[in-house]
């Protein structure tokens, strides 16, 4: 690979890296949990925000966007806590609907102000080739004020923290590398690694997983000029299922034997 | 850090030694470009008639295509404003940022219509540029090529006759076609035509046609069940022509009306690429005449 085809993939795989790093514990969580839609509500709920700001007259740039979209996402993680603790047993059902609420509310203020259909791609649409390394610092503040939090106080992290948490860790990085690849870095790295019962043990092969998947991805969008944010989906798929198969039984019968 | 400037002088040698390199938003402007420059550009596209312009998808081609570029050639009046400005950020090309001699916005050179008199934020994504779908009217491509003719020259003064050479040699072939186009248009004028997006607006000013509707009411937004049945009864005492279509373009809002009012659904060309004999923009304009005639009532 030349210096100038690294060059494209540099940003982006850095932005895998930071995506990657709240994603993964915050994945297992999730998983434990039976959640695993979260993520896809909390960012609509973002957008959401973003849409309703526009409306009331603020013309919404930069920080500002995402002051909103940031807000409405503590707003809907404090609801989906509320209903966690008061309906546990479909809480699933509700962030589903939650998901479909948010996204048709955006659907209902558009039809008066389109403008704000531009805030709306621009949040939900990230794609990881187009980032730029100024892009990234705000995300790696964040990410490791998010990481910090998480294993520094983690039996806190069952409650309001873990959704609070994950409405700023999901609302950075949507932006960065949209929707799709955002679900994937949570859900993916974390089923691989469901058989991994020593919790150290699992973070990193989680870890592992999706920095070899992000990277193979990056690699095959340069190789078949294909568009990167859908391909490494696809590897980290891959890569989750040859470590599932094959590397961790190969791993396990070592330990044990 | 010897060995970066090495490579960043080998990508940049080859360049400046043999031909120009240009990124092209849209196929228009790449069959524009062949035109006037012909053996002497290696072009990268970055859509093509299938895919709609506001929208795109990253790929690295993309990235190394306008990193590379000596001159970016793309509609402009916001077109492309959902990912150009990023393309531009990311390719890290001083060469073809606005301002530039490398930036060449087509749109800059024409009479745009459509820009509304003032930005009402209930009609629509309507562009305060004014209608950016440029490229469907002759004087337009004229206006442009003669534009880019002169940039050309500018960017690669080596090459300046042949460029100017080409440029009048294309200019005299387009008027004859146009002066053919426009006595076989005399019969189209007046056709009334409903289009999906404001996407023709040019080619309707150019040969008198009459776009009684638009199925995207507000441009960009989904209509509502109150537009439609509107539509329906404004449109069912005197049906239209037809529905014409972009091949980018959603084809179920026009199939539902062409249903409710028995009128067909004429598929466009729009641009380069677009049909099998639209190869170039003679094709283009060609096949663009003869679909209307084919359905002139």
């Amino acid at each position: 690979m030349s210096e100038f085809e690294l060059s494209i993939i540099f940003p982006a795989f850095i932005a895998c890296l930071l995506v990657l790093s709240t994603h993964v514990p915050l994945g297992m969580e999730v998983l434990r949990r039976g959640i695993i839609f979260i993520d896809l509500a909390i960012a609509q709920v973002a957008g959401l925000g973003v849409i309703a700001a526009d409306t009331m007259g603020w013309e919404a740039r930069g920080w500002m966007v995402q002051f909103a979209a940031v807000s409405a996402a503590l707003i809907a993680a404090g609801i989906l806590h509320w209903t966690d603790r008061r309906w546990p047993d479909i809480q699933e059902a509700i962030i589903g609907v939650a998901f479909v609420l948010a996204a048709t509310a955006g659907i209902l203020i558009l039809a008066g102000n389109p403008h704000g259909g531009e805030h709306l791609k621009e949040l939900l649409v990230g794609q990881v080739l187009w980032v730029n390394i100024d892009q990234l610092l705000p995300v790696f503040v964040i990410s490791v004020l998010v990481v910090a939090a998480w294993f520094w106080k983690r039996e806190h992290m069952h409650g309001l923290g873990f959704y609070a948490l994950f409405a700023f860790a999901v609302t950075a990085s949507v932006q960065l590398v949209g929707i799709y690849l955002v679900f994937a870095s949570l859900i993916i790295p974390a089923l691989a690694t469901r058989h991994v019962e020593r919790r150290w043990l699992r973070m990193i092969c989680g870890y592992a997983v999706g920095i070899v998947g992000c990277l193979a991805g990056l690699v095959l969008s340069i190789g078949a000029d294909l568009p990167a944010g859908a391909i490494v989906v696809w590897s980290l798929a891959i890569t989750a299922l040859i470590f599932a198969w094959l590397v961790w039984p190969l791993l396990r019968t070592r330990s044990t034997s | 850090m010897t060995r970066f400037i090495a490579v960043l002088v080998a990508l940049w040698l080859p360049v400046s030694a043999n031909a120009l390199n240009v990124f092209s938003c849209e196929p228009e402007w790449a069959a524009l470009v062949e035109e006037l420059a012909g053996g002497n550009v290696e072009i990268t596209e970055a859509t093509t008639a299938f895919q709609d312009p506001h929208m795109l998808q990253a790929r690295p081609s993309l990235i190394a295509g306008a990193r590379n570029a000596d001159l970016l050639i793309c509609t402009g009046a916001d077109l492309e404003i959902g990912w150009l400005p990023l393309l531009l950020r990311r390719s890290g090309n001083p060469g073809i940022q606005p301002g530039s001699p490398g930036h060449f916005m087509a749109a800059d050179h024409v009479r745009r219509i459509e820009i509304p008199a003032s930005i009402d934020r209930s009609q629509g994504d309507v562009h305060p540029q004014g209608n950016p779908h440029i490229h469907l009217h002759p004087r337009n491509i004229e206006r442009v090529a003669e534009a880019l003719a002169d940039r050309l020259a500018e960017l690669d003064p080596a090459n300046a006759e042949s460029y100017r050479a080409n440029a009048d040699n294309f200019l005299q072939r387009w008027s004859d076609a146009r002066t053919r186009w426009e006595e076989r248009a005399e019969a189209l004028a007046g056709m009334r035509l409903v289009s999906h997006h404001r996407s023709f607006s040019y080619l309707a000013d150019w040969l008198d046609l009459d776009i009684v509707a638009t199925l995207e009411l507000k441009p960009g937004i989904p209509p509502s069940g109150a537009q439609l049945s509107r539509l329906l009864e404004q449109l069912t005492p005197a049906p239209p022509a037809g529905i014409i279509r972009a091949p980018f373009e959603n084809e179920k809002p026009a199939h539902w009306l062409s249903d409710r009012l028995s009128i067909p659904v004429i598929e466009m060309a729009y641009t380069v690429g677009g049909a099998d004999t639209a190869t170039d923009l003679f094709g283009l304009y060609e096949h663009t005449i003869s679909t209307l005639e084919e359905y002139r009532e």
